[in-house]
């Protein structure tokens, strides 16, 4: 900005804060916030999956990234530029390390995205996303399809949980300070032509989600 | 829809497509020169709303009453849409609680405006965020036109931002040589026809399929004809996609800012705010003063009530939390007050302040559905609309709040409990009395009050009235009686009750 347009912006900033304080009603509190009923007792997996099933996207408990691997295999053979954030698919995809930092068009051609998420939200579908996991931040919107992966014991009952594990994770370690972050629910879509619901707007035409559960055996999957 | 998601979408190849590069995942090039805007002024022309002003809600509303089967598929369409906002929210045991929540939440944010504009200043600028402010509208325009100016730069890609339309960005940008790209799939189609959006949420939800592929064909070159969706919404993901490709800024608009994290948050359905973001060297996010809310957990409310309030969806597909540029890049925000701040001072009004563009309302809405987002010739219309408009332009805006049947459907509907119908009654006597209703309805409203406060004049218009009605029908049943257009005359008592009560009460 030059100095004019700066003094300019300065002028308004105040005037603005003086118009709104001058104006404002006189103070009234903050409410408590409500925990929402839980949405189903005990495991919150036939719940989310069910969320995520009615918004157009995939979902499968399995026992291993062995299983994941094989399984992201037959369902998609002809993909020609895989990118994962997750270290043990490495030798199935390009590794995070060689995408990062690149300059993010060259993620243009990427056909299959395969990243880590933090957890679920059983009301709705949503997995959070923080920076650090998509290796690149226009990488989850860029891929023509995406894959996430979170632990099957992640899923939250819903977004006000959602929240309060945000808090959590962001005390737990600093990198899960996000510069950016999202909840990613369903493939990308839009209605905007006569209400009908089409998948694949400008991101991703299918999402998938691994509910990873390590205790399984291999036979537990489905 | 109908057809399998998991297959790449089968699209056949256009005569005109360039033949360079083999398409992947089944997906046809279009010709780059149908989509050049520098070659097709026209594309960015003004919206036609521009010459509408001269007309009243009423006098547009009119226009489009004219084709009764559009108006009734409109109405279904909305209305449809109003059931799956019902469903959604029935899900919710908590749902009332939430709105209640909601609407506590944002008194909060009104009584402490200031407070939270400068602590989220102070975060958003420690995050390395450029900020901004706005006193109008032209200075928005001014402040986005410096940043692109500054980097040179000729072209952006916008997301959905109803701040932009209210402020006309687009056609200021237009006019200095910036050309600007609406992303969002209805909002592009309505940039093709040369129309605003008709609605906050279903920006093209007044034109059907086979015109929307009609103006495909003329502009992204689809064949002449096809009006499927799925094929009309590929065709436009392949057109868009270029765009982000290859535009430097892209503008967004913002749904919540948190004061207390200095992040911003931007929901939708197709990815384009995100796709725009992450590819452009600059981000600038414009928002309205009133945006902010205080601490990141009350996203937790506004995001559960949001979009099951808007299209009954359980969440939109992104939500995206800004709080940091990326590496190497420039993020700005812009605070825009454009009238916000004096409106906050009308107390029987300053509710308003708190909606969230949901569009719940206008979906709802019996005359909304029935007349068109057009005929509110404002960037916000329906019933949300017909309240925030009068206080940035009351005599331009003055036929608004009469555009209501005061059912009170809107302030039920609303997720953070404006008292919506109150403020078009409330509205309604502050045009009057300053002199801004129509000259008809002043001119109806003053003779009513004369004969009102006369007994003696009321009994002798009561009873020439009753006379007319019985043997000169056509006196009142004629297009000058503004009453008679849309209603029938009922068939007039014999007496009237004064007379029946002085014949009954010995």
């Amino acid at each position: 900005m030059n100095e004019s347009s700066n003094t300019a912006t300065r002028n308004s900033r105040d005037k603005i804060l003086n118009t709104v304080h001058g104006n404002q009603p006189a103070p009234r509190e903050l409410p408590p916030l409500p925990e929402g009923t839980p949405v189903a007792p005990g495991d919150l997996a036939p719940t989310f999956i069910t969320a995520l099933e009615a918004i157009g996207a995939t979902a499968y408990i399995v026992s291993g990234f062995d299983r994941i691997a094989t399984m992201l295999h037959e369902q998609f053979p002809g993909a020609r530029r895989i990118v994962t954030g997750c270290p043990q698919l490495n030798a199935f995809a390009e590794a995070a390390a060689a995408a990062k930092g690149l300059d993010p068009h060259l993620l243009e051609n990427v056909e299959l995205a395969i990243l880590p998420a933090h957890f679920g939200v059983a009301e709705n579908g949503a997995c959070w996303i923080t920076e650090t996991q998509m290796v690149e931040r226009a990488l989850p919107f860029i891929a023509q399809r995406l894959v996430l992966v979170i632990p099957h014991s992640s899923i939250v009952p819903n977004m006000h949980a959602a929240y309060d594990r945000i808090a959590a994770l962001e005390a737990e370690a600093p990198a899960n300070t996000y510069g950016f972050s999202t909840f990613i629910a369903g493939p990308s879509k839009t209605a905007d032509i006569e209400q009908s619901l089409v998948l694949g707007a400008h991101g991703p035409i299918s999402l998938t989600v691994f509910l990873l559960d390590e205790e399984l055996s291999d036979a537990g999957y489905f | 829809m109908s057809g399998s998601n998991q297959k790449p979408l089968e699209v056949p190849e256009q005569s005109e497509g360039n033949e360079q590069g083999s398409p992947q995942w089944g997906e046809p090039k279009l010709s780059s020169d149908r989509t050049d805007f520098n070659a097709l002024p026209e594309f960015a022309k003004l919206p036609k709303a521009n010459s509408r002003h001269k007309q009243d809600h009423a006098a547009l509303a009119a226009e489009f009453n004219k084709d009764e089967p559009r108006v009734d598929w409109h109405d279904e369409t909305l209305w449809w849409v109003r059931q799956k906002r019902d469903k959604a929210a029935a899900r919710v045991p908590e749902w009332e609680l939430l709105r209640d929540t909601a609407s506590r939440i944002k008194d909060n944010v009104l009584s402490n405006l200031s407070g939270y504009l400068r602590q989220f200043e102070e975060e958003a600028t420690r995050n390395g965020i450029t900020v901004h402010w706005a006193a109008d509208a032209n200075e928005h325009n001014e402040i986005v036109l410096s940043i692109l100016s500054r980097h040179k730069i000729d072209k952006m890609v916008k997301s959905k931002s109803m701040l932009t339309e209210e402020c006309h960005l687009n056609e200021f940008l237009h006019e200095k040589g910036i050309d600007v790209v609406d992303t969002d799939l209805g909002e592009r189609v309505v940039q093709l026809a040369g129309e605003p959006p008709s609605h906050i949420v279903l920006p093209c939800i007044h034109l059907k399929k086979q015109e929307i592929g009609e103006i495909f064909h003329e502009h992204l070159g689809t064949p002449k004809g096809n009006a499927d969706p799925q094929f009309l919404t590929h065709a436009a993901r392949l057109h868009l996609r270029e765009k982000f490709l290859t535009r430097r800024v892209a503008l967004t608009g913002v749904n919540f800012a948190v004061a207390e994290t200095g992040e911003f948050v931007v929901c939708t359905n197709e990815g384009n705010a995100d796709m725009g973001a992450h590819l452009a060297d600059v981000h600038i996010a414009s928002m309205g003063i009133e945006k902010l809310i205080p601490q990141r957990r009350h996203l937790g409310v506004f995001l559960r009530l949001l979009t099951r309030s808007a299209t009954g969806q359980p969440i939109t597909t992104y939500s995206s939390h800004f709080r940091r540029p990326r590496q190497g890049q420039e993020m700005h925000i812009v605070l825009v007050d454009n009238g916000r701040s004096v409106h906050l001072g009308r107390k029987d009004f300053r509710n308003s302040l708190k909606c969230i563009r949901c569009a719940a309302c206008f979906n709802t809405c019996p005359v909304y559905r029935r007349s068109g987002g057009h005929s509110y010739h404002t960037a916000v219309a329906g019933p949300i609309g017909s309240i925030l408009s009068p206080n940035l332009d009351m005599k331009k805006y003055a036929d608004l709040p009469f555009a209501s049947t005061l059912c009170g459907s809107c302030s039920n509907v609303c997720p953070v409990k404006i008292d919506i119908h109150e403020q078009l009654y409330k509205w309604r006597q502050v045009i009057v009395q300053e002199g801004y209703a129509a000259a008809g309805k002043t001119a109806v409203m003053k003779t009513m009050n004369w004969v009102l406060s006369h007994p003696g004049v009321y009994h002798t218009a009561g009873k020439t009235g009753r006379w007319f009605m019985l043997n000169a029908p056509f006196t009142v049943k004629n297009g000058f009686n503004t009453w008679y257009r849309q209603r029938d005359m009922p068939t007039p008592p014999k007496q009237s009750f004064g007379d029946w009560y002085k014949k009954n009460k010995k």
